[in-house]
C-alpha cells in the first residue's frame, strides 16, 4: 500500500480520537459558560469543578437503549447519524497546525472543506424526513432553506480571501501571511471576515441561527426521535463541525499557525480556542432569531455585502498586479 | 500503484451501479434520491482517478451539497407518503422497454470495448485550476458562454410554467 494512503488512513483515526476530547471539552465549557452568563454555577458535582460531567453523559448516551420509531424508514434512519458524523473527518484533513503539519497536502484543500461539508446537511434532512415525525419533517425543512442560504456568502467571502493570496492550498495560504497580526488577512478583509463569521454560525446551525433544531418550538428538530449515539452522532457532528469552521477561519484570516514567539500548533489552537468560545458566548448572548429574520439577514444583507466585496477584492487585485507587477 | 488504480475502480463502478439500481427501484422518492447522491459520488470519484480532484470536488459541491438537497426540497413539497402513486411498480411494457434500451445501450457499447480496446492511454496529468479558468475564458468562451444561456433558459421556461398555472387559477 503506498504510504499516503496510510498516512490519511492514521489521520483519519486520529481526528475521530480528537474530535472525541474535543466534544468532551466543549460541552464542558459550554455548560460552564451559559450557567456564568445566567449567574449559575453549571455543573459542579462530577469531578472537580464538574470536569467529568461531560464524560458521564456520555456513558449514559452510549448505554442507552436505540430506539426507532414503528412508521420510520429504517434504512435512512441509520444511515443519517453515520453520514452526518463520518464527512466531518475528512474536512480536518487539510488542515495545517503547524508548519507542514497537515494529514494531506492538497493543492485545492479550500474546496475540499467546502465540498464535504455539504454532507452535514444532506444527512440532517434524510434523518429529519426518515423519522416519520412532523417536528422532525419541520426542522429537516429548516435545514434546507438555511444551509442553501447561508453556504452562498460563505463561498463568496472565502473566495474573496483566495482571490487576495492566490490559492486554495491552505498552507500557502498561511504561509503568504505574515507574523504579526497586522500581516494577518483579517486586515485587508476585515468584511469577508465578518461574513464569514455569520454565515459559518448560519452553517453550523449556532445558536442564535438553531432554528433546525429549536426546543422550544419543535422538541429537538431534525434529531427528535433519535435516541442514545443516534443522537450522538448528530451532536458530535455539530461540536465536529464547529472546530472545522473555527480552524477554517484561522487559517484563513487570523494568519494560521504564524505568530509570534510561541510555536506554531499552539498559536493554531489559541486562535480556533477563541473563536469558538467566541461562538459559544454568542449562543447564550443572543436570542434565536424568527425565521423570515434569519432569512433576511442572508438575503438582504450576507449576500449584495458578500458580492460587493467580492468585486471590489478583485478590482484592487488587478490593480495591485499592474501597479506592482509589472 | 496500477492494481490500487485498478480496484479503485471497481469500487467506484459498483457504487455507480448500485446507486443507480437503487435510484430506479426504490419505492420511495427519497430512497431513490439517496441512490442518486450514491452514484453522482461514485462519478467523483472517477474524476478523482482522472487526476482531475477540482471537478470532483465540484461534482460534491454541486450536485450532492446544493442540487440533491434541492431536490429534495421539491420531494418534500410534494407530501410524498408511502402509499404514493410512484410506489407502485411500473407497468409491464414501460419495464419492458427500458429494459430494451439498457440492453441496446450497454450492448453497442460493451461491444466497442470488446472489439476495439484502447491501448493504455497513460497516467492522466492533473490540469492547474488557473490553467481551467483561462482554458474557459479563452479558447472555450463560446461553449461556455452557451451553457449560461442554457441555464438562463431553464430558469425562465420554470417561471413561465408557473405563471402559467397562476392564471389558470
Amino acid at each position: 500500500m503506498p504510504t499516503e494512503l496510510i498516512r490519511i488512513l492514521i489521520s483519519l483515526v486520529a481526528f475521530a480520537a480528537a474530535v472525541g476530547l474535543i466534544a468532551l471539552v466543549m460541552v464542558w465549557v459550554e455548560r460552564k459558560v451559559c450557567g456564568h452568563i445566567q449567574r449559575r454555577p453549571g455543573p459542579y458535582e462530577v469531578g472537580p469543578w464538574g470536569l467529568l460531567q461531560p464524560l458521564a453523559d456520555a456513558l449514559k448516551l452510549m448505554g442507552k437503549q436505540l430506539v426507532m420509531p414503528d412508521q420510520a424508514d429504517p434504512f435512512l434512519y441509520w444511515l443519517a447519524p453515520i453520514l452526518v458524523f463520518v464527512p466531518v473527518l475528512l474536512l480536518y484533513l487539510p488542515l495545517p497546525v503547524g508548519d507542514g503539519l497537515y494529514a494531506l497536502d492538497i493543492n485545492l484543500g479550500v474546496l475540499l472543506i467546502i465540498a464535504f461539508a455539504g454532507f452535514t446537511g444532506l444527512s440532517m434532512i434524510l434523518g429529519g424526513w426518515a423519522q416519520n415525525n412532523k417536528y422532525a419533517l419541520l426542522g429537516a425543512a429548516r435545514t434546507v432553506s438555511q444551509s442553501v442560504a447561508y453556504e452562498i456568502p460563505m463561498l463568496l467571502s472565502v473566495l474573496a480571501v483566495c482571490f487576495v493570496s492566490g490559492s486554495l492550498n491552505m498552507a500557502a495560504v498561511v504561509k503568504e501571511q505574515g507574523t504579526w497580526p497586522w500581516n494577518w488577512n483579517v486586515m485587508t478583509q476585515p468584511l469577508a471576515f465578518v461574513i464569514y463569521i455569520v454565515s459559518a454560525l448560519g452553517e453550523t446551525n449556532r445558536a442564535p441561527f438553531d432554528l433546525p433544531e429549536a426546543e422550544s418550538e419543535l422538541t429537538a428538530g431534525y434529531h427528535t426521535e433519535y435516541s442514545g449515539m443516534g443522537f450522538g452522532m448528530f451532536f458530535l457532528a455539530e461540536y465536529a463541525n464547529m472546530i472545522v469552521v473555527a480552524s477554517v477561519a484561522t487559517v484563513l484570516f487570523l494568519g494560521g499557525w504564524q505568530g509570534p514567539v510561541l510555536p506554531g500548533p499552539l498559536w493554531f489552537l489559541l486562535k480556533v480556542s477563541l473563536l469558538v468560545l467566541l461562538f459559544v458566548f454568542f449562543r447564550w448572548t443572543y436570542p434565536r432569531v424568527r425565521f423570515d429574520q434569519l432569512l433576511n439577514i442572508n438575503w438582504k444583507w450576507l449576500m449584495p455585502l458578500a458580492v460587493a466585496n467580492l468585486a471590489l477584492t478583485a478590482f484592487f487585485v488587478k490593480v495591485a498586479q499592474y501597479a506592482f507587477v509589472k | 500503484m496500477e492494481l490500487m488504480a485498478k480496484i479503485a475502480f471497481g469500487v467506484y463502478t459498483l457504487i455507480i451501479l448500485c446507486g443507480g439500481i437503487l435510484a430506479v427501484a426504490a419505492k420511495s422518492l427519497v430512497r431513490a434520491m439517496v441512490g442518486l447522491i450514491a452514484t453522482l459520488l461514485g462519478v467523483a470519484g472517477m474524476y478523482m482517478l482522472l487526476n482531475s480532484p477540482f471537478m470532483a470536488f465540484m461534482q460534491i459541491l454541486i450536485y450532492v451539497g446544493a442540487v440533491c438537497v434541492l431536490i429534495f426540497f421539491a420531494v418534500m413539497l410534494t407530501r410524498a407518503d408511502a402509499g404514493g402513486e410512484e410506489a407502485e411498480s411500473a407497468p409491464l411494457r414501460q419495464n419492458t422497454l427500458a429494459l430494451l434500451a439498457v440492453t441496446v445501450v450497454g450492448g453497442v457499447l460493451s461491444w466497442l470495448v470488446l472489439t476495439h480496446p484502447v491501448a493504455g492511454t497513460g497516467v492522466p496529468v492533473e490540469v492547474s485550476i488557473e490553467k481551467l479558468g483561462l482554458g474557459l475564458l479563452g479558447p472555450y468562451g463560446l461553449a461556455f458562454e452557451l451553457i449560461s444561456v442554457v441555464l438562463l433558459v431553464a430558469m425562465a421556461g420554470a417561471v413561465l410554467l408557473a405563471w402559467e398555472r397562476r392564471n389558470g387559477k
